[in-house]
C-alpha cells in the first residue's frame, strides 16, 4: 500500500523467495552449520594419527565448503534481503524495526565467520610447517563452527518470532520475540539435522576424493558416519520433542477446521517424510559404520537428497503455518496489518494506497480498476499467468464455463473463510466487484501484468501528495492550517 | 513536479535517529573502502595480466593482486549488510520505493554478483591452467572486472533515485533512473576513487618486506612497480577532484545547503597537502615514495570521512521535507485507522445483538459459509440448491455433514465436522433451511 508494487510475473514474487531461501539454508545448514565441525575433526585426526592424508582430504573439502559458501552462500543471504524488500517491503520494514538489534549482533557474528573462514582457509597451508601452529589453526576451525552456529541461533529466532509472535503483541521487544515458545524445539531440530546434512554432505564428497585410496576411505567414511550417527540419535529425539510442542501449539492457534485438517495433512506428510528419511539416512550410517568400504555411493547421495527434500518440507509446513500472516496476528501476507482492514473495508484499498492510479471504481472503468485492485491485494502471491497463477485457479473452480463476476465475487468474499491462509479481501464492496469482472475478464484472453518496476508509477493525485485524511483533523500540526 | 507521500512503517526507531546515522556513516565507509580494494584490485590484475604478456614479471604481480581481491570482495559483502540493514531502517519509505522502480536489475545484483565472485575464483584457483590460453585467461579477468564495475552502477542509481521522490513517477524501469541528472557523474566520481584507493593500496602493500619474496620477479625492480602504482595514484586524485567539481554543479538543488558546501570544500582542501606531497615524491630525486606516506593516507582518510558525512548531509537535506510529510501524514493515517475500527466494533456488537435472535447464524457463518453462498454456488452448492434437497429434512443436513459423500463431480470433498456437536449441526440445519 505504501510501496510501488514490484511484479515478475512469470514465476511469481513468492517463488522468487522461496528459490534463493532454499538455496541458502541448504548450503547453510549442509555446507556451513554441519560441515565445518566435520572439518576440525579430520583436521584433528590428522594431527592425531600424523597421516598427511587427512589434513589434505580436510583441505579440500574446506575449499568446496570455502568456494561455495563465500559465493552463493553468503548471495543468497544478502538475495533473501533484496527479494524480501522487493517484495513485502512493509512486513520486512516493520522486522527490521523490532529485530534491528538482533540483526545487527547476527552481523557481527557473520563478520566474525567470514573473517575465521578467510583465515582458517587461507592460513591451512602454512599452518603445518609447526605443531604450535597446526593446533592454532585448529583452534580457528572450532571457533568457526561455533560461530556459524550462532548465526543460524540468531536467525531461528527470528523466524520463529514470524511464526507466532508470543507476548510480541503485548509487549513489543526483542526478547519478547527471541523468547516465543516455539524457539528451542525449532533450534533442536534444526542444528541437529544441519549436523547430520552436513555429515552426510561430507561423506559425499569423501567418497569422490577418495576413489584412488580405498582403505583411507574405509576409515575416514567410519569416523564422518560415527559423527552423524551420534547426530543422527540426537535429531530423532529432537523431532520427537518438535512433534510434541508445536502442533498443537500451533493447532491451538487455526481457527478454522479446514485448514486445521490441510494443516493435519501436511504436518503428517511431513512426519512421513521424517521416519522414511530417518529410517533410512539412519540405516545407511548404521552400515557405513559397521562396513564402511561396502555402501554404494548412490545411497550417500540418496541419503542427502531425502535429507534435503526433509529440510525443504519442514520449510515449507513452516511456512503454511504462518499464513495467512506474514508477521503473526499482526500483518497478513499481503503486507496490510490487521489493524488497517477495517479502514480499508469501509473507504477502499484504492483510496489509501499511495501509488494506485485509480481511485474511485466506476461503471466504465471496472476492468482497470479491478486490475488495480488485484494489485493491491493479491499479487503477493498470484500470478496473472505465472505460477500460482490466478487464471489456473479460476480454471481448476469454474473449468470452461464462463466465468461469472458474481460467483468469483461470492467467492472472494468468503475465501479467507473457505481458504484460511488466504487474507480476508482488504477492500470494500465496489472493489471487490471491480475485482471480479477484472478477474472474469481474464477468462479469455489474459492481459500482461507488470510491476512498478516496468510501469512505473503513476502521476501523484491530491491522494498521493497530501497528508491528511478527509475530515480529520491534522494531528500532526495541530495549530497549522488544514488542507 | 508533486512527490508521492506513503506513510511510514508504524512502529518506532529501534535506536535514537542519529545514533543510527553516525553508525550507518561509518559501517559505510569501511564497506566502501573494501568495495573499492575489491574492484580495483580486479582492475589492476587484469592491466597487469595484459602487460604480462610482453614482461612476464606483470604476470606474476597479477597472481598476487587477485589473492588480494578474493579477500577483499568477502569484506566488502559482509560489510554491506550493515550500511543496507540501516537503510532499510532509516528510509524505508524512499529505499524501498526506489528498489522498486528499477527491481529487476536490483534484484540481478545477487547473480551478477556471485557471477562475478565465481568468476573471480576460477580466474585465482585456476590460473595455471588458464596460463598458455591467453584469451580464456584475460578474457574471465575482463568479464570479472566489467561485471565489477556494473554492479556499483546499479547501486549508484538506486541511492540517486530515493533522494529525490519527485522524479519516481517520472521513472520507467533501471535505465530511465540511471539517465537521471548526476547519476553517471557520480559513477564517474566512483570509479576515479576506486583506482585512487586501490592503487595507494597497492602501494602500501608492494611495499611490505614480505612482498619481495612472494612475487619473486625475475627482472623487474619492485620499485617500478610502486612507481606505476604511484602515478596512478596521483593521476586518479587529480581526477578525483575535476569530476567531483562537475558532480557538484550538477547535483540537484533539492539537498543543496551552506553546511554540506563547506564540508565539500573542507574534504577538496584535505586533500591539498596530499597532492603536494605525492607530486613531490614522483617529481624530485632524492624524494621517496614513502615519505610522508603516514600523512598523504591521514590526508585521504579524513577526506573520505568528511566526503561521508557531506554524503549524508546532502541526503537528510534532500529529504528534509518528503519525511516530514511522511511523518505527518503516518500519524493523521494511524487516526483515521483508529476511527473506522472503533465504528467497526461498535457495528460488531449491534450484529451480534441480531445474530442472538437467530440461533444457529454465528455457527453457521463460522464453519459453513465460505463455502456456501445464499444463491450462488461457490466452493460449495449455493443454500437455495441445498434447500431444495433437504427442504423439511435438517437431520437430512446433520448427517450428511458429519461425514459428507462425494456427489458433485466438479467440485471438491467437503470436509467433515466431527468438532461440532449434533445439537450444534442441528441449529445450523434449521438456520440454513429457514433462509
Ligand atoms: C497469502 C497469499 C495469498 C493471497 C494474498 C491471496 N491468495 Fe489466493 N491462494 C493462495 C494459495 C497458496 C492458494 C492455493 C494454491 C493451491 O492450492 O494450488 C490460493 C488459491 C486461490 C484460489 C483457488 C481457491 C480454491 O479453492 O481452489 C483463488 C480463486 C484465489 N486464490 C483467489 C485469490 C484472490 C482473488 C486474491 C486477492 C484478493 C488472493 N487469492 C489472495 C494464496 C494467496
Ligand atoms: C470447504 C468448503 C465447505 C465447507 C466449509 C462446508 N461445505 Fe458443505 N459442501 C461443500 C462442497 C464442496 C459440497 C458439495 C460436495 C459434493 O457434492 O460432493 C458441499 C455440500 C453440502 C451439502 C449438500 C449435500 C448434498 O446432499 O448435496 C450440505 C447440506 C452441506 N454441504 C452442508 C454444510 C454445512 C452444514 C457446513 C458447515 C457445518 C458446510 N457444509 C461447510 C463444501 C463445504
Amino acid at each position: 500500500m505504501d510501496f510501488p508494487i514490484f511484479h515478475i510475473d512469470f514465476i511469481g514474487n513468492r517463488m522468487l523467495i522461496a528459490v534463493d531461501a532454499i538455496l541458502h539454508v541448504i548450503i547453510n545448514h549442509a555446507l556451513a552449520v554441519g560441515a565445518l565441525p566435520v572439518i576440525a575433526l579430520l583436521e584433528l585426526s590428522g594431527i592425531r594419527t600424523k597421516d598427511p592424508r587427512w589434513d589434505r582430504l580436510a583441505y579440500r573439502l574446506l575449499k568446496v565448503i570455502f568456494i561455495i559458501t563465500t559465493t552463493v552462500g553468503a548471495l543468497t543471504g544478502v538475495g533473501i534481503w533484496f527479494s524480501a524488500s522487493l517484495i513485502n517491503p512493509a512486513a520486512i520494514g516493520s522486522l527490521i524495526r523490532v529485530f534491528f538489534w538482533g540483526w545487527f549482533v547476527e552481523w557481527i557474528v557473520f563478520v566474525a565467520e567470514v573473517s575465521l573462514i578467510m583465515a582458517y582457509f587461507l592460513s591451512w597451508q602454512s599452518s603445518g610447517r609447526t605443531p604450535e601452529a597446526k593446533l592454532k589453526h585448529l583452534r580457528l576451525g572450532i571457533f568457526l563452527a561455533i560461530f556459524s552456529w550462532i548465526t543460524m541461533a540468531i536467525i531461528v529466532a527470528i523466524l520463529g518470532f514470524m511464526m507466532d509472535p508470543g507476548n510480541w503483541m503485548s509487549e513489543r521487544t526483542l526478547i519478547s520475540g527471541v523468547l516465543n515458545p516455539m524457539y528451542f524445539p525449532q533450534l533442536a531440530f534444526r542444528t541437529t539435522l544441519a549436523m547430520v546434512m552436513g555429515g552426510m554432505t561430507m561423506i559425499c564428497l569423501t567418497y569422490l576424493f577418495t576413489r584412488n585410496d580405498l582403505p583411507f576411505r574405509t576409515t575416514v567414511l567410519r569416523a564422518i558416519s560415527s559423527w552423524s550417527g551420534i547426530w543422527m540419535l540426537a535429531l530423532i529425539i529432537a523431532s520427537v520433542w518438535y512433534y510434541q510442542v508445536i502442533p498443537q501449539h500451533m493447532l491451538a492457534n487455526i481457527p478454522v477446521a479446514v485448514t486445521t485438517q490441510e494443516y493435519v495433512s501436511w504436518n503428517s506428510s511431513l512426519k512421513w517424510l521424517l521416519t522414511i528419511g530417518l529410517s533410512f539416512v539412519g540405516w545407511v550410517l548404521w552400515s557405513s559404520i559397521r562396513h564402511p568400504g561396502q555402501v554404494h555411493g548412490a545411497k550417500y547421495l540418496a541419503s542427502v537428497l531425502l535429507l534435503f527434500a526433509m529440510l525443504g518440507q519442514f520449510e515449507r509446513v513452516r511456512e503454511f503455518i504462518r499464513k495467512p500472516f506474514i508477521i503473526g496476528n499482526y500483518m497478513y501476507a499481503n503486507g496490510i496489518r490487521v489493524e488497517d482492514y477495517p479502514l480499508l473495508q469501509r473507504d477502499g484499498i484504492l483510496q489509501h494506497a499511495t501509488y494506485a492510479g485509480i481511485r474511485e471504481v466506476t461503471a466504465d472503468n471496472k476492468v482497470a480498476a479491478g486490475r488495480e485492485v488485484f494489485e493491491q491485494t493479491c499479487t503477493r502471491c498470484h500470478t496473472v499467468n505465472g505460477i500460482n497463477s490466478i487464471r489456473g485457479q479460476l480454471k481448476t473452480m469454474y473449468g470452461d464455463k464462463p466465468w461469472q463476476p458474481e460467483v468469483i465475487a461470492a467467492y472472494i468474499e468468503n475465501m479467507h473463510g473457505a481458504r484460511y491462509f488466504m487474507p480476508p479481501f482488504p477492500g470494500n464492496k465496489a472493489e471487490l466487484d471491480a475485482l471480479s469482472v477484472y478477474l472474469a475478464s481474464q477468462q479469455k484472453r489474459a492481459t500482461a501484468f507488470n510491476g512498478a518496476q516496468t510501469n512505473g508509477i503513476p502521476i501523484p493525485d491530491k491522494i498521493s501528495a497530501s497528508t491528511v485524511y478527509g475530515t480529520l483533523p491534522n494531528l500532526a500540526n495541530p495549530h497549522g492550517e488544514q488542507q | 513536479m508533486t512527490a508521492p507521500i506513503p506513510r511510514d512503517i508504524p512502529l518506532p526507531l529501534p535506536a535514537p535517529e542519529g545514533l543510527l546515522e553516525i553508525l550507518l556513516i561509518a559501517v559505510f565507509l569501511v564497506h566502501i573502502l573494501f568495495v573499492h580494494l575489491m574492484i580495483g584490485g580486479s582492475m589492476f590484475s587484469l592491466v597487469c595480466q595484459i602487460r604480462g604478456l610482453k614482461t612476464p614479471d606483470y604476470e606474476k604481480l597479477a597472481y598476487r593482486i587477485m589473492q588480494t581481491v578474493t579477500v577483499n570482495k568477502s569484506l566488502a559483502v559482509v560489510m554491506g549488510v550493515a550500511p543496507l540493514l540501516i537503510i532499510n531502517t532509516l528510509y524505508a519509505p524512499q529505499f524501498y520505493a526506489s528498489s522498486a522502480l528499477i527491481g529487476d536489475m536490483w534484484m540481478a545484483v545477487i547473480p551478477l554478483v556471485t557471477l562475478a565472485f565465481l568468476l573471480a575464483y576460477a580466474h585465482k584457483f585456476w590460473w595455471n591452467h588458464f596460463l598458455n590460453i591467453p584469451e580464456l585467461h584475460i578474457g574471465i579477468a575482463a568479464l570479472e572486472t566489467v561485471l565489477f564495475l556494473v554492479i556499483p552502477l546499479i547501486f549508484m542509481t538506486n541511492v540517486n533515485l530515493m533522494l529525490f521522490p519527485e522524479y519516481w513517477p517520472k521513472v520507467t524501469g533501471f535505465f530511465s533512473a540511471m539517465l537521471l541528472p548526476n547519476v553517471l557523474l557520480r559513477y564517474l566520481h566512483f570509479v576515479s576513487a576506486t583506482v585512487l584507493f586501490s592503487s595507494l593500496f597497492f602501494v602500501w602493500w608492494s611495499g611490505r618486506k614480505t612482498f619481495r619474496v612472494e612475487v619473486q620477479f625475475s627482472e623487474l625492480r619492485v620499485i617500478d612497480v610502486r612507481r606505476f602504482f604511484y602515478a596512478f595514484a596521483f593521476g586518479a586524485t587529480i581526477f578525483q577532484i575535476l569530476t567531483g567539481l562537475m558532480v557538484f554543479v550538477s547535483l540537484p538543488a533539492q539537498g543543496m545547503s551552506w553546511e554540506f558546501t563547506v564540508l565539500l570544500m573542507l574534504g577538496g582542501l584535505v586533500v591539498l597537502p596530499a597532492i603536494w606531497w605525492m607530486w613531490q615524491n614522483l617529481t624530485r630525486p632524492g624524494h621517496l615514495l614513502d615519505d610522508n606516506f603516514k600523512q598523504i593516507l591521514t590526508c585521504f582518510a579524513c577526506a573520505a570521512i568528511v566526503m561521508g558525512i557531506a554524503r549524508h548531509d546532502y541526503r537528510e537535506n534532500a529529504l528534509e521535507d518528503h519525511k516530514a510529510a511522511i511523518a505527518e501524514k503516518t500519524i493523521n493515517y494511524q487516526a483515521a485507522v483508529k476511527e473506522a475500527s472503533e465504528e467497526a466494533q461498535l457495528a460488531a456488537i449491534k450484529a451480534k445483538e441480531t445474530d442472538i435472535a437467530l440461533p444457529g447464524a454465528t455457527a453457521f457463518n463460522q464453519n459453513c459459509a465460505a463455502c456456501h453462498h445464499a444463491t450462488l454456488p461457490t466452493v460449495g452448492p449455493a443454500l437455495e440448491e441445498i434447500n431444495a434437497i433437504y427442504a423439511n429434512d435438517p437431520a437430512g443436513i446433520v448427517a450428511w455433514t458429519k461425514s459428507p459423500g462425494k456427489k458433485r463431480p466438479d467440485s471438491m470433498k467437503m470436509p467433515g465436522f466431527p468438532q461440532l456437536s449434533d445439537a450444534e449441526l442441528m441449529m445450523i440445519s434449521q438456520y440454513m433451511l429457514s433462509h
